[in-house]
């Protein structure tokens, strides 16, 4: 779902840097938890080692049925761990590096940080926090509810971003929208299941060895 | 001084990943559960506008990697990037919030 440079229009870009760097700003003033705590310090490498997994992830492509592929792209996933307003500073930092080798555009990085971070990474975070909710109903664990939040956390937020994404080729006059946001979406219904489930075994294998790292634990599964 | 030991397994974890990456991808494309067709996004273009089209977009900048053609040197390039400048940007931002505090 990388976006290239040159497929978007400029006002469709600029407007989507605005608001991707305004969610960063305010992301970084909202992100206090994940440094509150005097001993935070020593959860930074681990980021870094997060950050390693998704672009590893990100780097390889599963095939899809009807000659597509898709891979990882991990924004509920960080977002769930880290927490919504993190999750888009690291998408945006993965993207810069991505662009590097030429996998979405530089002046579309906004565009791809709104879809993969904002959409993907926020978006599907509170759809993962919805889904839990309505969880809480059953007696399943916390494990078993976060790890099946999570899958399908991360299915819709994926086509969701792809809707968009559709939106937003439509707007530009790259590709029709009647015809952009229906395709869109019928391959990310196929590519995201992938998501899903990648998501959710990384989610279920954390919450078993190491549940301090995920960070939104409290704000996630709290109060029960 | 790096304490390395502080960072012992951050370090087993990511050189980890990066074995894990290269082992998928030389097996992966073999048995055929890794593929290289186009994404979601590309297959959307290249039905509508055609690959040439694709190809012929007009870029601001060469991508500064791109150059890199072996997929395995740019995927281990990659990770260790994304992460030194991720752990860079966090450990900045935890100096300047605790100084703030």
């Amino acid at each position: 779902m990388h976006i290239p440079d040159g497929l978007l229009d400029p006002i469709t870009t600029i407007i989507l840097w605005i608001v991707s760097i305004t969610i960063m700003v305010i992301g970084y003033f909202r992100m206090g938890k994940l440094f509150e705590t005097e001993d935070a310090e020593k959860l930074i490498p681990y980021i870094g080692v997060l950050a390693a997994a998704i672009f590893g992830f990100q780097f390889v492509n599963y095939p899809v049925p009807g000659g597509t592929s898709g891979h990882l792209v991990g924004g509920t996933l960080v977002a769930v761990i880290l927490g919504p307003w993190a999750s888009v500073i690291v998408l945006f930092l993965i993207l810069i590096v991505q662009s590097f080798f030429g996998d979405g555009g530089i002046t579309a990085l906004g565009a791809n940080t709104f879809n993969m971070g904002i959409i993907g990474g926020m978006v599907g975070f509170y759809l993962v926090k919805l889904i839990i909710k309505a969880l809480n109903k059953t007696k399943m664990s916390k494990r078993i509810k976060l790890t099946i939040a999570t899958a399908i956390g991360a299915y819709i937020s994926i086509v969701l971003a792809a809707i968009i994404c559709g939106i937003e080729l439509g707007i530009s006059g790259a590709v029709p929208l009647a015809i952009a946001i229906p395709a869109m979406a019928y391959w990310h219904l196929l590519i995201g299941i992938g998501e899903g489930i990648i998501s959710a075994l990384i989610i279920f294998y954390i919450y078993k060895t190491k549940p301090e790292f995920i960070t939104t634990e409290t704000t996630l599964l709290g109060g029960e | 001084m790096v304490d390395f030991k502080r960072y012992k397994w951050p370090l087993i974890s990511i050189g980890i990943i990066i074995c894990v990456l290269i082992l998928i991808m030389s097996i992966g494309y073999t048995i055929g559960i890794l593929s290289e067709d186009p994404d979601g996004l590309e297959k959307v273009l290249i039905t509508f506008r055609g690959e040439s089209w694709l190809e012929g977009l007009v870029s601001p900048w060469i991508p500064i990697l791109s150059w890199i053609d072996n997929d395995y040197i740019a995927g281990i390039i990659g990770i260790l990037l994304s992460t030194t400048i991720i752990v860079s940007v966090f450990y900045l931002f935890s100096k300047i919030k605790k100084k703030n505090r």
